[in-house]
């Protein structure tokens, strides 16, 4: 069985599209065959994986089960992991989810025929509140939260957290800082405060040219940069993300 | 969509530069530097992995499950190359949830070790995106460290999933351009045979083509030979304890030759065939108690399975316990299989078979007459003999009674495998079908009664044991779980009997082999 995991903030721009492709590649490299699932219009993961952002029938057909999910996935350049590309008729995912029964449940409904393919499965979702991000509620296992340095960053999780332990199936929600600048006090002092919540990870990823040179050199930073201090974050984000699953298991 | 790996075979003068020039004018290539890889090749004895259209390989430090089309199902980091892989030791994961329900119970070996020298040319699309993989490979058989016998130098085509349309084309790149040919079989195919093994495995399935009016002994030979074939091929892996398996073939080995020698017993010297009967026998019992260890083993999984969860753990004892007495039971087993005496009754009977033909037909009544007489006399006969011990078991009946119509199935059983091939499928089929599904009523019912008297006679000694109170208990709760079971298999009797005894069948019967 898979475990699915959601890069998710209402924020955009904080970084999850650049956690989602490093930790999926991490995921791989350990051995894992791996899903990611670039659920964004905008293709982010699906460039920096170098994929072109089409799939066959749009996301009508998809999440209306009228497309064989397994004959839209890539193989990316690396070893196990494979992508589910994001397609700009995502841009109208919402319309198409209220259009089927049950419409929170969709997306989970898609993966499941994947679910002994695949140990991992990422999701990798456009900044908003909508059915979209219920529906990934529903499908994943795990939200990671990537939580900008600044003062309004705790108030958006506490939202959120509310928000998702409504649900009867709540994924564990697990907060990480991104975007940590170290010269700054201000975001020493603000990583300090989030971080001492038990649902915050301990590994901040660093604010890095490595990570913003990703969209020039279209690969993950631990084949770009590997001794760099972000491909270092993301391998320690990575080891601590799976200590908190195995505990949870 | 099925896609096997391409392989082709590489002509000495097609150099590498001269493939990536062929490549080249439709493709962006980029070349890896070429590296050395060690890799082996497991599969079970009977060759599952490949059946599954797998390949199961370690390679730098990896075990790998492959598809057929070369893509990667499953893998586990493993340092250096084991020796046998077995799923019931591997750690919960993908690994062992997709090679379990391949080779079950089976171990998978090592076949053989290659070392290859590759270079791995990647196909690169507008975006630099890597759409086809073509490897140049020098492989050889690796013999203890050294790499010894070149393998044919080989170039691999492996496709990347949703890029079919790029495969296609460097395939017919490769193949009209450069004008390579397909390599007539696998890398894998290739360096197992060459390394003395077979690459499809050992089938443990009997496969016989008689002819109707052929003589009696040269039908029994030709069986015969087959089971001394099986008999000799399990026997290591039996001693070595590789798997259950192995022991469980050798016995069936042994028992198909019993069924013959009892049914075609007119076709040997009678002083011999009483002799070999008795060392038959003889190899029969002594390894059943190691077999009966292993089925309670097994069984054991499925047993604790059923237990709600603290109970389950509570089993532990017993499971210690069996495997002890499993064990000692293996090695009093080895000491008889190694022994002079074994190795020379195994000799004599293959010198008996093999001149079998030759001898004087004096004191062999039957060994002359066509096998399709004798086969299709001795069928019905035992059809007959079971119609009439069926009929007579009611809910009434002791157990023996459904033990004893058994055992006559297991004789109608083999006579169908040995002899079925001579008759109408018509009739054999079904028959063959029904037979099996009351076979196994009966055998589930014979099964529980017996392992509920093993329990019970383990009851003593567990409970003398570290915690054995609480497994005492447990036992108690499968005690009665299996007596129920029992019960419904006796159940299931009647309905299973009455079409395997229906009329229409009775019929086909008397007319097909009478
Ligand atoms: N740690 C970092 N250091 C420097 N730049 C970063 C870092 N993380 C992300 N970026 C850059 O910030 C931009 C947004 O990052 P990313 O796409 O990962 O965020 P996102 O949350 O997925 O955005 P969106 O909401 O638009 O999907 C990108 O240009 C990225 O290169
Ligand atoms: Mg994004």
């Amino acid at each position: 069985m898979s475990t699915v995991l959601a890069t998710y903030n209402i924020k955009g721009g904080v970084g999850k599209t650049s956690a989602a492709v490093n930790l999926a590649y991490l995921a791989a490299l350990d051995g894992a065959r791996t899903l990611l699932w670039d659920l964004d219009p905008q293709g982010g993961s699906t460039y920096l994986l170098r994929i072109k952002p089409k799939i066959k029938g749009g996301a009508d057909k998809l999440v209306r089960g009228k497309r064989r999910v397994d004959a839209l996935i890539k193989g990316t350049d690396f070893d196990r992991l494979d992508l589910l590309p994001a397609d700009f008729s995502y841009r109208h995912m919402d319309l198409a989810l209220d259009g089927t029964k049950k419409p929170t449940q969709r997306l989970a409904r898609v993966l499941a025929p994947l679910a002994h393919e695949y140990e991992y499965i990422f999701l990798d979702c456009p900044p908003s509140i909508s059915l979209v991000s219920e529906s990934v509620f529903e499908a994943a296992d795990v939200l990671l939260v990537p939580l900008v340095p600044a003062t309004l960053s705790s108030r958006t999780f506490d939202q959120l957290r509310r928000v998702v332990r409504a649900d009867d199936h709540a994924p564990l929600v697990l907060g990480f800082v991104s975007m940590v600048d170290r010269r700054k006090r201000l975001h020493r002092e603000v990583t300090e405060a989030l971080a001492a919540a038990p649902d915050v990870l301990s590994t901040a990823i660093p604010t890095s040219s490595d990570i913003e040179r990703m969209g020039l050199y279209r690969t993950v930073v631990d084949r770009s940069a590997p001794r760099g201090r972000a491909a270092g974050a993301y391998r320690a984000l990575w080891q601590e993300v799976r200590d908190r699953l195995s505990a949870a298991a | 969509m099925k896609r096997r790996a391409l392989e082709y075979v590489l002509p000495g003068d097609v150099t590498a530069p001269r493939l990536r020039a062929g490549l080249a004018t439709d493709f962006d290539l980029e070349a890896e530097p070429s590296k050395v890889v060690d890799r082996a090749y497991f599969d079970t004895f009977d060759g599952l992995v490949r059946q599954a259209d797998m390949s199961l390989v370690w390679e730098n430090g990896r075990l790998q499950l492959m598809n057929g089309d070369g893509r990667e199902v499953a893998c586990l980091s493993w340092p250096n190359a084991p020796t046998v892989v077995r799923a019931s030791d591997l750690p919960s994961g993908a690994l062992r949830e997709r090679l379990a329900p391949v080779i079950a119970v089976r171990a998978a070996t090592a076949l053989v070790r290659v070392r290859v020298r590759q270079r791995v040319v990647r196909v690169l699309d507008a975006e630099r995106k890597t759409v086809a993989c073509v490897v140049i490979a020098q492989p050889s058989i690796v013999v203890g460290d050294r790499a010894r016998r070149r393998l044919t130098p080989r170039l691999t085509v492996t496709g990347v999933q949703g890029y079919a349309k790029a495969l296609g084309r460097v395939r017919d790149l490769v193949e009209h351009r450069l004008g390579l040919s397909g390599a007539g079989e696998s890398l894998r195919d290739e360096a197992v045979a060459r390394a003395g093994g077979i690459p499809g495995g050992m089938s443990s399935a009997l496969e016989v083509a008689l002819q109707p009016r052929q003589r009696v002994d040269h039908a029994a030979v030709a069986i015969l030979s087959q089971l001394i074939a099986a008999i000799e091929a399990n026997l290591p892996g039996t001693l070595a304890d590789v798997d259950s398996e192995f022991l469980h073939d050798l016995r069936v080995a042994v028992r198909r030759t019993r069924s013959l020698q009892r049914e075609l017993g007119g076709a040997f010297p009678q002083a011999d065939l009483a002799r070999f009967r008795a060392e038959f026998r003889w190899l029969q019992e002594i390894t059943g108690p190691a077999r009966d260890l292993d089925v309670y083993l097994l069984d054991f999984e499925a047993f604790a399975a059923s237990l709600a969860a603290p109970q389950r753990f509570d089993l532990e004892p017993l499971r210690a316990l069996l495997s002890e007495r499993r064990r000692r039971e293996r090695r009093r087993m080895a000491r008889a299989l190694r022994s002079q005496h074994t190795h020379t009754l195994l000799a004599e009977w293959k010198r008996l078979v093999e001149t079998l033909p030759e001898l004087p037909d004096d004191d062999r009544p039957d060994a002359a007459g066509p096998i399709v007489d004798l086969a299709g006399g001795r069928i019905a006969a035992v059809y007959r003999q079971m119609l009439r011990r069926g009929a007579r078991i009611d809910d009434q009946s002791p157990p023996v009674a459904l033990h004893d119509l058994r055992k006559k199935g297991k004789e109608l059983r083999y006579l169908l495998e040995f002899f079925g091939g001579l008759f109408p499928k018509a009739t054999v089929d079904p028959t063959v079908k029904a037979l099996k599904s009351l076979q196994d009523t009966l055998g589930r019912f014979q099964d529980r009664e017996v392992q509920a008297m093993m329990l019970r006679s383990l009851a003593q000694e567990t409970a003398g044991r570290q915690n054995g109170a609480a497994a005492l208990m447990a036992m108690g709760v499968l005690v009665e779980r299996l007596t129920d079971q029992q019960a419904q298999a006796r159940a299931e009797f009647a309905r299973r009997f009455a079409s395997f005894a229906d009329r229409r069948r009775r019929t086909a019967m008397r007319e097909t082999f009478a």
